[in-house]
């Protein structure tokens, strides 16, 4: 039976293998990586397919579709406010063993050769004195520092990590399409890729002796290590926020190198160094990753609009007291005009031929070029020859398809600034198969493929990031809408290297904190806290509002003195706008109404908004239940037609909440940052629990007024278990103020709020308390002595108001508002 | 021509401030029209860390950290400046224009006194069509280019009017371009616009102009101003000319060069920050004094 089973399985595959290479039809003109130059299917994809195939009854693609889906990699177009989640393609790009030994030596020996031309142009600038390089091809480019003139990189390297975009070209061999020199992105896609695409196949990897990545980020970040004067040196990864296209690739690859994510208000430049802004006062950064453009990294001697940098980090760069890779101004390599003179610059800066040919180029700032490519345009593609737009071109476009009034625009353009553009020569580059509805079919893509200076020297990463286009445009592929990325496999044909993460040398210390916790995480975390806290609180009152108008027994019955109290607080908070309007309406509007800003759905967004911003501090489970949470509310809009459905999306909106507060609990290290999240979500709480308490448990408070406030916070299983009698006053207010067991007690978050702060660093070890402390401190005494009696409203008042200037002396000590950290104002006017 | 310069600026703040760090772009620089006889920069309250290097244009440049705290920052400079510009060529001789844009493009000199620095769009003075359609009235085929910019400097005083209130500093050319006024600010920048716009190498100056005193009144302390005109590159031969639209002449004796840059960006007098969060006001004197040698 199972010989049958398995003859059947492998004949199922046979055919399913004969279908996919049947239906394959590749592109008129244009080589293909599955069939080769000579039309067959080459054998380091065949080991692939035919896996894949074999076990086509279990749908593996479909199976690796959906795990990209859950997986929820995501990028943002910029303008979009809303992330997408990345298309990542089932069928890896596979490359065999030679082949990529050949793309290696390629790209180190560019990124060789771009790290010779910016020790030139920074340097002594002969290729310039000596006419190898007209002075505009330089100075065109705008990421040429003029500043950065004559100052030697304090770790020796201009590029820490390059990349190359390749295609193959229709002679089989690869060019160069671009070069990244500024701050290369994609890397950290390309591991999230891998990640992703090798829980898809499991197995494969090994079968195939797939390379792994994880040996080149290893390198990658002791090679950024070495660059700093310390042994322990703090690497940070200057990012330009959450609004950036590549905001979760840069958090991602922080999460995964151990680097500190910042961004430019974290860092302050004094004394010739760097400062990471953190909750023990400023931390000297000695490494800086950048991802910001080199123009937004120093407002007073750059861009003096940019909000991403730092005010003198190139005096701090100049003085030697930090390294900050790539070093600015390195983007000046990446322009399309020095395209045009890469053969010459590498034969006469490493006296060698390019391994990998460019693209041809010509720069039309040179007459003959100029007429070279005013007569073919028809026949060639025309770019701006450096960054940023040029006449009517955002990009490379070929010129014959362009509009006649474009035409006209550009050719004018061309006359008169001729050196702002290059003609390039139209490739037909290669295709490779993707996954289109079940069958396979050939799209052009380009290989970003990306070097890095480790300690043994330059490492290529054996993978790469690819993209292909939706288009069947096999002569250009831009990012952007529509286009979709796969894995790159680079197989070996013998077993390749299990690379094991674990050292055994001396040389590490074991450690059980990760440094200092930056202001602003802490800041977000405290916010991230108070949001879910009051999220939580409000979809209890909601609760309670379905509740009272679907159950008979309940007290409320949508109207009287209890009901309206409630009503009032909803309104108070912001979750109902007007008086909150009958009883059906208060409860969908104050559950989904986007245009309150207190609703549930509202205070869910604020709180997903703050979360976004750190995401390499949030385990994805976390992420994904504030998604989720999000979603089935955003969802739930419209469908709500009666109490019953809006009870449905109460109680799911809990279960979430729970559901993140365990997380919080029980998967967070118990470091600084959990701490600042749970301090914002007990301040949240108790300065909640007081105002429920206030309005619910007054002298005159009603039995049902006591019933929510139990309900409110809680306690009701509690409050039966600890008396027999029915409701009363006192007892409700002891156990929902005053009770240090009740874990939702007033009193129970401020002994919590006391061990937090009493184990936070101080700025000054002069035994002296700071602000926080002398808040918070007399506040636990006075609950612990309270008596519930004499509790009256204008206490708990005053409990209520301490607890919020305690969170003021929070953000004043530890974030980036707070007297320790003054905002940098610009000095205005026309001096 | 000898002068006595004086540049004060006060900031004074409504809160104390504690932190000021500023980049100051105060010292002229001597060059082929200009000698700087000796020039000084002095700051109150005293710097507690102050950093001397060339800047990336080839000027002087000063910056300084203060952290005494203080209400008033007071930048003052001080110079003596001789200026000594050659009378302008004949025009008719100049090169014709579309030959000084090949050879910019050609140039091999990487530094700030060579053409290719200032033949790009900045943020400040983009490409601008309209404007680069407006400039090319004066550029026919093969005119000399001294001629074709003497014409364009014309227009521009003829054709704009000076309004100081009616841009500020960080106006978008295009804006005044559209509206037809401004002050020398926007004068110099439509015309850098022009001549980038054609191919032409064309610089932002800021200094200063001797103002003469209405006849039988006296010099008003304070009362002369910052002024920017516009420094086009003419070839190899001519090199740099300087022309100030504002007042439809060729920039001379009467102009003192404090910086030279791609825009406004590159030469502003002073850049900071201070840590702090009240209001702050600024005042500017300016002093150019005629003296003997």
């Amino acid at each position: 039976m199972a010989d049958d089973n398995s003859t059947a399985a492998r004949r199922r595959g046979a055919d399913q293998l004969k279908r996919w290479l049947d239906g394959y039809r590749t592109l008129p003109g244009a080589p293909d990586e599955l069939m080769g130059l000579g039309g067959q299917p080459a054998e380091h994809w065949m080991g692939f397919l035919r896996e894949i195939a074999g076990a086509a009854s279990d749908d593996r693609f479909g199976m690796a579709a959906r795990h990209i889906r859950d997986s929820g990699a995501s990028y943002r177009i910029y303008g979009e406010e809303a992330e997408r989640s990345w298309p990542l393609d089932p069928v890896p790009l596979i490359l065999s063993q030679g082949e990529w030994d050949e793309i290696s030596a390629g790209v180190i020996q560019r990124a060789e050769l771009m790290e010779a031309v910016l020790r030139d142009l920074y340097g002594e600038g002969r290729l310039v004195g000596e006419g190898v390089l007209p002075a505009a091809v330089v100075t065109g480019s705008p990421d040429f520092l003029r500043a950065m003139r004559g100052v030697a990189p304090p770790a020796g390297r201009y590029l820490q990590v390059y990349a190359a975009d390749l295609g193959r070209g229709p002679d089989g061999r690869w060019w160069v399409l671009e070069d990244k020199a500024q701050a290369p992105s994609g890397a950290g896609y390309a591991l999230e890729n891998r990640l992703v695409v090798s829980r898809a196949y499991p197995n494969l990897y090994t079968s195939l002796n797939v390379h792994r990545l994880a040996p080149f980020f290893d390198a990658l970040r002791r090679g950024l290590a070495a660059t700093a004067e310390r042994d322990e040196p703090r690497i940070c990864l200057l990012s330009p926020g959450p609004f950036s296209q590549t905001y979760f690739e840069q958090a991602h690859l922080a999460r995964y190198l151990g680097f500190l994510l910042v961004e430019g208000d974290d860092l302050v430049a004094r004394d010739g160094k760097v400062w990471v802004r953190t909750i023990a006062g400023l931390k000297r950064a000695d490494v800086i990753l950048r991802r910001v453009d080199s123009d937004f990294l120093d407002p007073l001697e750059l861009n003096a609009a940019s909000r991403l940098g730092v005010p003198g980090m190139l005096e701090a760069i100049r003085s030697g007291g930090v390294t900050v890779l790539n070093m600015p101004g390195a983007g000046v390599v990446e322009s399309r005009a020095l395209m045009g003179f890469s053969a010459s610059l590498c034969r006469r800066l490493l006296g060698e031929e390019l391994k990998l040919p460019n693209i041809a180029t010509w720069w039309c700032g040179q007459p003959r070029e100029q007429a070279l490519v005013e007569a073919e345009l028809e026949h060639m593609a025309v770019a701006p020859a450096f960054p940023g737009h040029a006449g009517p071109l955002a990009g490379p476009r070929l010129f014959a398809d362009l509009a006649p009034g474009q035409k006209a625009e550009l050719r004018a353009r061309l006359a008169d600034r001729p050196g702002d553009f290059v003609g390039q020569e139209v490739a037909q580059l290669s295709t490779m198969p993707v996954l289109r509805n079940g069958r396979l079919e050939p799209t052009p893509f380009v290989l970003r493929v990306f070097c890095a200076a480790t300690p043994e020297g330059l490492r290529v990463m054996p993978g790469g990031f690819c993209r292909t286009s939706d288009g069947a445009d096999v002569r250009a592929v831009f990012m952007g809408e529509g286009a979709r990325t796969n894995d790159v496999w680079i197989v070996d044909d013998k077993p390749v290297e299990r690379m094991t993460l674990i050292q055994t040398g001396e040389d590490v210390k074991v450690r059980r904190i990760l440094g200092h916790l930056p202001s602003r995480a802490a800041d977000n975390l405290f916010w991230l806290g108070r949001y879910l806290e009051r999220t939580e609180a409000t979809a209890r009152m909601v609760r309670a509002l379905c509740s009272s108008v679907m159950d008979s027994e309940s007290a409320l019955h949508g109207r009287g003195q209890t009901f309206e109290a409630l009503r009032a607080i909803l309104v108070d908070w912001g979750a109902l706008k007007g008086d909150g309007g009958l009883a059906a309406d208060a409860v969908r509007n104050s559950l989904q109404d986007a245009s309150a800003w207190g609703s549930v759905i509202n205070l869910v967004r604020s709180a997903k908004r703050t979360a976004s911003g750190m995401r390499e501090r949030l385990s994805a489970d976390f992420w994904g239940l504030l998604v989720d949470l999000e979603a089935d509310l955003a969802g739930g809009a419209g469908s709500i037609h009666n109490e019953a459905e809006a009870l449905e999306q109460v109680e799911n909106a809990l279960r979430h909440l729970a559901g993140l507060s365990g997380l919080a609990q029980e998967n967070m290290n118990r470091v600084a940052g959990w701490r600042f999240l749970d301090m914002g979500r007990r301040i949240e709480r108790g300065a909640n629990t007081c105002q429920f308490v206030r309005t619910l448990a007054h002298d005159e408070a009603s039995i049902d007024d006591l019933d929510l406030l139990l309900d409110l916070n809680d306690s009701q299983i509690t409050y039966r278990a600890r008396y027999i009698i029915g409701l009363a006053l006192n007892p409700v207010r002891d156990l929902v103020m005053l009770d240090p067991f009740n874990t939702r007690s007033v009193a129970f978050q401020v002994e919590a709020l006391k061990e937090h702060i009493a184990v936070l660093p101080t700025l000054q070890e002069d035994g002296i308390a700071e602000a926080p402390s002398r808040i918070l401190l007399p506040l636990a005494a006075e609950l612990e002595t309270e008596d519930a009696s004499a509790l009256f409203a204008d206490n708990v008042q005053r409990y209520e108001e301490t607890l919020f200037s305690l969170a003021n002396a929070i953000a004043d000590r530890f974030f980036l508002q707070g007297a320790n950290a003054v905002p940098t104002v610009k000095l205005v006017g026309l001096a | 021509m000898n002068y006595r310069l004086r540049h004060r600026t006060t900031y004074s703040y409504d809160d104390v401030v504690g932190f000021a760090r500023c980049v100051l772009r105060l010292t002229p620089r001597s060059s082929p029209t200009q000698t700087v006889l000796e020039s000084e920069v002095t700051v109150t309250p005293a710097p507690s860390a102050e950093l001397d290097r060339t800047g990336p244009f080839g000027a002087r440049i000063l910056t300084v950290t203060v952290d005494t705290p203080h209400k008033a920052l007071v930048i003052e400079a001080n110079s003596r400046i001789d200026v000594h510009v050659p009378p302008p060529g004949d025009p008719a001789q100049s090169p014709p224009w579309e030959q000084v844009r090949s050879a910019a493009l050609a140039a091999s000199d990487l530094g700030p006194d060579g053409p290719a620095a200032y033949l790009f769009p900045t943020q400040r003075t983009p490409i601008v069509p309209g404007i680069t359609e407006y400039a090319r009235a004066s550029f026919p085929p093969g005119r000399p280019i001294l001629a074709a910019i003497d014409e364009l400097n014309r227009r521009i005083n003829r054709e704009f009017r000076y309004d100081p209130g009616a841009t500020e500093v960080s106006t978008p050319v295009a804006q005044a371009f559209a509206a037809r006024h401004g002050v020398c600010q926007d004068f110099a920048q439509i015309m850098i616009c022009g001549l980038r716009g054609l191919g032409l190498p064309a610089a932002y100056v800021s200094g200063y102009l001797r103002t003469i005193p209405p006849p039988g009144r006296p010099r008003l302390e304070g009362a002369d101003a910052t002024h920017a005109w516009v420094s086009v590159w003419c070839g190899e031969a001519l090199g740099w000319v300087g022309v100030d639209p504002t007042n439809a002449i060729l920039a001379g004796d009467d102009h003192l060069v404090l910086a030279v840059g791609r825009d406004y960006a590159d030469v502003a007098p002073i850049d900071g920050v201070i840590l702090a969060s009240g209001a702050q006001t600024l005042k500017v004197e300016v002093d150019v004094i005629p003296s003997l040698p």
